[in-house]
């Protein structure tokens, strides 16, 4: 088994003067899921597109499966799979000749390029249509599938999938990860996966990086992170924003490590219970009114909240426009 | 080498996929072959003119068909560029060169169809080749280069301003080199200067030559080694041009 690791050292990629990533750093071992999470526009793309070779590095360097990605461009293609969040298809053919094409240009001969094609066409469920419809008749579901397994044809040692669940079901969001799982178990793959879900970074990754506009802001596996900031998380919400903004400064002895989001106030603790009478006499004594309390363990929401100041689910900001 | 055939081959089967965006084309080269052979035929009575007005505009027919080949080329790319199918082959170990030849060749293939179906009606018309069946050969590849040259100017535009729309109006660049030329009347049947001016630097004038030596006068050096070089200066010229465009577009470095 040949190195699957991924290795990025100060890694920026701008487009004219907007840094869309900006000094990341990465050190991913063979083997692994890592969740890279982030919201829109946050240059999960972009850093994909860098690792995979689609896009060259402004600046730094990185090592994919042990080659330079500027530098030896096409060991580090033959050696990973990519799907990316926009399928790539070609509506005029069908899914068995992309599939057999894609193979070839990868090197294999035609007979095997045959039989890898028909091998992932029964695994994400085409087999049926493969030879009778041209993509273009394909519902969004299928071609995201059809997608996934041209991403397989190389039987890559990584694997990059950005974004590969966003817009789908339950059902097919679950699918996917159980793929994911089987593809990393069985096979030992390494899986790079982009995703604005933090459920699914939770659920999938054995280590999770955060990324905002550009540069990392949190990295380790899930547990630790959210272990960093407390095993507890309680969250007071107030009837507007100054409410809550006073309940900030009010708190500031009671409760040390806190962010304020909004309406809501978030207090970090290692044990909550022994506190909540404290909290609610400091706010009752400024004759600040509460509209809710709640106490729960903390999410990756709270530690992007942690780290960037604001919450992300919810966010609908937008960042810089990626340009192909 | 084999990334070339496949590529080649899928998007020769993608082109006659879409036979709607081939028959215009196709409709064009006829039109001009019937409409100025029976139109201005008289023009082989004047005094001087060698040969048939047919074998004389046949080239013309040839040439204009070479601008739709070219255009396919151009908008196959496009069209990859837009569905991301392009990003796909780019993530295969393919060499670039290949992924821009592909469509190239399939482009200029096509128009070598065309240009059989061309000559076979000129044929049904009465044309003689005075060269032969090897002249018409020749002919075949003139076609051929001539196309590979348009293509490679084609998948320039294309990858510059990945718009299918830019792509196709870029190919009416090319009527000038059409009509500015000897295409009705030999160099010395033209009466304006400025025409007679262009005309001379007009690198079609000399593929005109090229080809209607073979089909009027027979086997001459001389027409067909400048009509040659002009083509693969040509060719070079655009071929250059994609592939930097090509190195640019997919690496964005």
């Amino acid at each position: 088994m040949g190195d699957r690791s991924i290795v990025a050292e100060a890694v920026s990629r701008y487009f004219a003067d907007v840094k869309a990533v900006d000094g990341v750093d990465l050190d991913i071992g063979s083997g692994q899921i890592f969740g890279f999470l982030g919201p829109n526009g946050s240059g999960k793309t972009t850093t994909v597109k860098v690792l995979t070779t689609i896009l060259k590095p402004t600046s730094g360097r990185a090592r994919v499966a042990g080659f330079d990605v500027s530098e030896d461009s096409q060991e580090v293609r033959s050696r990973i799979g990519v799907a990316l969040q926009e399928v790539g298809l070609d509506l005029l053919m069908t899914a068995r000749e992309m599939l057999t094409l894609q193979a070839r240009l990868f090197g294999a001969g035609a007979a095997d390029a045959e039989a890898t094609a028909e091998r992932l066409l029964v695994t994400v469920g085409l087999d049926d249509v493969a030879s009778k419809k041209r993509v273009g008749q394909y519902s969004g579901g299928m071609k995201r599938r059809l997608d996934l397994a041209l991403a397989l044809v190389n039987g890559p040692e990584i694997l990059f999938l950005d974004e590969p669940t966003t817009g789908l079901d339950p059902a097919s969001r679950l699918a996917i990860w159980e793929e994911v799982r089987r593809l990393n178990g069985e096979r030992g793959m390494t899986i790079f996966l982009t995703t604005q879900y933090l459920e699914e970074a939770d659920r999938l990754a054995d280590e999770v990086a955060i990324i905002d506009r550009g540069k990392i802001v949190a990295q380790g596996s899930p547990v630790a992170l959210k272990k960093e900031i407390g095993d507890e998380v309680v969250t007071i919400s107030f009837a507007s924003t100054e409410e809550a903004e006073r309940a900030d400064e009010t708190l500031a002895e009671e409760a040390p490590s806190r962010r304020r989001s909004g309406r809501e106030l978030l207090c970090y603790f290692s044990a909550a219970a022994d506190r909540l009478p404290g909290l609610v006499r400091a706010l009752d004594r400024a004759g600040i009114v509460t509209e809710g309390l709640t106490l729960s363990q903390p999410t990756l929401d709270d530690v992007f909240l942690r780290a960037t100041g604001t919450r992300m689910s919810g966010r609908d900001e937008q960042g810089p426009e990626e340009r192909p | 080498m084999t990334e070339v055939v496949l590529l080649v081959g899928r998007s020769l089967r993608n082109s006659l996929r879409v036979p709607a965006a081939l028959i215009p084309n196709i409709a064009i080269s006829v039109f001009f072959l019937f409409v100025f052979n029976s139109g201005l035929s008289s023009v082989g009575n004047l005094p001087g003119f060698k040969g048939s007005y047919l074998a004389f505009i046949i080239p013309v027919s040839i040439v204009s068909a070479s601008v739709g080949g070219a255009g396919t080329a151009g908008q196959a790319l496009v069209r990859d560029i837009e569905s991301g199918y392009f990003t796909k082959l780019l993530l295969t170990p393919a060499s670039r060169l290949a992924l821009v030849w592909g469509p190239m060749i399939a482009g200029a293939m096509l128009l070598v169809g065309q240009v059989v179906l061309i000559l076979a009606l000129g044929l049904g018309l009465g044309l003689r080749s005075a060269s032969g069946v090897g002249g018409l050969f020749v002919v075949l590849v003139f076609a051929f280069l001539w196309g590979m040259a348009f293509a490679g100017y084609a998948v320039f535009v294309a990858l510059k301003t990945r718009n299918g729309a830019a792509a196709e109006a870029a190919t009416f660049a090319f009527f000038p080199l059409i009509f500015l030329s000897t295409t009705f009347v030999p160099k010395e049947y033209i009466g304006a200067v400025w025409l007679k001016w262009a005309a001379t630097v007009n690198p079609t004038t000399y593929i005109y030559d090229a080809m209607r030596s073979l089909l009027i006068d027979g086997w001459r050096a001389r027409p067909l080694l400048i009509g040659l070089a002009v083509i693969l200066g040509f060719a070079t010229l655009t071929g250059v041009l994609a592939l930097r465009q090509a190195r640019r577009a997919t690496r964005l470095g």
